[in-house]
């Protein structure tokens, strides 16, 4: 599959601060590529270069096998979602679409076919009219998902797209979303704190002090890092002396027995050996808070 | 070319649309002139009768000669300075900085040229609007005490206010360019508010002022606008003047009140307060451009 974003040995440095320590990564077509990591890991800054707002210090990035160093040439080829709106609060949701529009060279008849096409999707008839300002925090995002990709792009860039939105409007963004990237092709780059959005991805990047630190599929990387758990709701009470002897860590409560193993196999391996003392049980992958954790060794949900 | 051209059509157009949905800051723009326009008028018009009538001494002047001097000297004062202070505060830049509107168009397809020059038409024009609509007050205002404007004035009046308009929104969108904060805006405005018509002549005349100030003065742009203002406001009064004073008293009434100038000894000429206007707005021109592309580099 073919790369639509290359980095390579990409380096910002603000000072003594490395926002971005010499990172090498791709995009494929029509791939959701997630970016993980907490605030100050250098994501945004990533971002923030690859679309022109910031300059690079040294390396070197391609979109579409253009170099970034003629950004105008590229940003046609790009829609990008703020973490807040930055649109103009005092203008109507359609002059603000309309005067974005028009940024991207689109003649009237384009504007308006491409408008029908997202009031469509994203339910946006009775807010078109509206001052921005007068909008929820849910419609203003439906907005800016509609301004990033008005001009049709190849490549979107969602930086935490879904933050403080209610599940319905969620849930509608990522179905329009995933609609585009089934009809359009479009590859999707995202920055995300919602593990579940990160789970959905096609490939994972974990990004920590500037540097990637894991990088694959979301399954490889709950084998490689994530530990495999065991529930266990029935049981006999033996297995509790077996687990102290081989220094199995476990959590036991009035519900269930949590078994913790490194990998599946070792998970498998127990419950087979054990199988007359197991009568009901439940084996869980690891979560992507794990894989998290186990790589940076910070709790994501704790340093939001 | 033809595609900037309408990139810049639609952000113009954006720029002056949000300038005007903030009815406030309009209506800030343009009370503060009419309020500075009616506190000259009360506080400062007898003080120039009274300057000018000492000049006449016992010849007889019709008082609608002397009302329309004044009147069209303080007025051209009010329109000197409103050019320039309208200017600093109907700029969009620091605006879009402050919501990041900056941004989405730093991630959209339009060149920064293009940008900064949709800010200074945008600018220009929303200022030119608030200085019109205090220009036709001006002129009901003259028409009221006495109208000596030909129509060459009201030209040379307009296309000096386009000029001073445009000088304004440059030296603004310069100083913008580095500040991106509202605190900020508001400190540059007060202090151009409170300091520019001293130092281009608007609030007193040239003329009276001590010989090492007069001397710098000379080197400010904004002091042969309003120079041209005056010229434009005060040409007509002067000829009907001539028409019962002698021409000495006539150029010594110009001399004391800016209608006539001299820079170290030498006339200068309506054309050549022209030329250094647009001589003015093309070096702030390029020096927009330059920290513009320096501001980008810095990223």
């Amino acid at each position: 599959m073919e790369n639509v974003i290359e980095i390579k040995n990409l380096k910002k440095y603000f000072g003594t601060v490395k926002a971005v320590d010499d990172i090498s990564l791709n995009v494929k077509k029509g791939q959701l590529f997630a970016f993980l990591g907490l605030n100050g890991a250098g994501k945004s800054t990533t971002i923030n270069i690859l679309v022109g707002i910031l300059e690079k210090d040294s390396g070197e990035c391609l979109i579409n096998n253009k170099s970034i160093e003629n950004i105008n040439a590229i940003l046609p080829e790009i829609g990008i979602v703020f973490q807040s709106s930055i649109l103009d609060k005092n203008l109507s949701v359609y002059e603000n679409l309309k005067y974005r529009a028009m940024m991207y060279d689109l003649t009237n008849e384009q504007f308006e076919k491409n408008l029908t096409f997202f009031v469509e999707n994203l339910e946006m008839k009775d807010i078109l009219t509206k001052p921005l300002d007068k909008l929820s925090g849910g419609q203003k995002r439906k907005v800016d998902i509609a301004r990033a990709l008005i001009h049709k792009p190849s490549i979107l860039i969602l930086d935490e797209p879904t933050t403080g939105l209610d599940p319905k409007t969620r849930s509608l963004v990522w179905q329009l979303v995933n609609n585009l990237r089934k009809k359009e092709n479009l590859s999707v780059l995202l920055t995300t704190h919602y593990m579940e959005e990160a789970v959905e991805s096609d490939f994972v990047v974990i990004m920590d002090n500037g540097k990637i630190v894991a990088t694959g599929t979301p399954n490889q990387l709950k084998n490689k890092y994530a530990n495999d758990y065991v529930k266990l709701f029935n049981y006999d009470k033996k297995i509790l002396k077996i687990l102290e002897k081989e220094k199995i860590t476990f959590q036991k409560n009035k519900e269930f027995l949590l078994i913790e193993f490194k990998n599946t196999m070792l998970a498998k391996n127990f419950v087979v050996e054990n199988k007359h003392l197991i009568f009901d049980l439940e084996i869980l992958k690891g979560k992507m808070d794990d894989v998290f954790l186990n790589v940076t060794g910070k709790n994501l949900k704790e340093n939001l | 070319m033809k595609s900037e051209l309408k990139k810049m059509k639609y952000l113009i157009s954006r720029n002056i649309k949000l300038y005007f949905k903030d009815k406030f800051t309009f209506f800030v723009s343009l009370i503060t002139p009419f309020i500075l326009f009616i506190l000259f008028v009360t506080f400062l018009k007898t003080t120039y009768e009274n300057n000018l009538e000492a000049i006449i001494q016992n010849y007889s002047v019709n008082k609608k000669i002397i009302n329309a001097f004044t009147g069209g000297w303080l007025f051209s004062s009010v329109l000197s300075t409103s050019c320039i202070t309208v200017a600093f505060c109907s700029g969009m830049m620091v605006l879009d900085k402050i919501t990041k509107a900056n941004i989405d168009f730093c991630v959209s397809p339009v060149k920064n040229s293009t940008l900064q020059i949709s800010y200074v038409v945008a600018n220009l024009i929303t200022t030119l609007i608030v200085c019109s609509i205090l220009f036709f007050i001006g002129l009901l205002y003259l028409t009221f005490i006495g109208f000596y404007l030909s129509f060459s004035d009201i030209i040379l009046i307009v296309f000096n206010m386009i000029l001073t308009s445009l000088l304004g929104c440059l030296i603004a969108n310069i100083i913008w360019t580095f500040a991106s904060s509202q605190g900020v805006v508001s400190s540059v405005c007060t202090l151009i508010s409170a300091m520019y018509g001293f130092i281009c002549g608007a609030y007193m005349p040239i003329n009276t002022m001590g010989e090492t100030i007069k001397n710098v003065t000379v080197f400010f742009p904004g002091t042969y606008a309003t120079l041209l203002f005056r010229k434009g406001f005060l040409n007509g009064t002067l000829n009907e003047m001539g028409k019962t004073l002698p021409n000495e008293m006539v150029e010594e009434i110009a001399k004391s009140f800016d209608c006539s100038f001299k820079f170290f000894g030498n006339s200068v000429s309506t054309a050549t307060m022209f030329l250094v206007l647009i001589g003015s707005i093309t070096i702030f021109f390029i020096i927009l451009f330059l920290v513009s592309k320096l501001k980008r580099k810095s990223k």
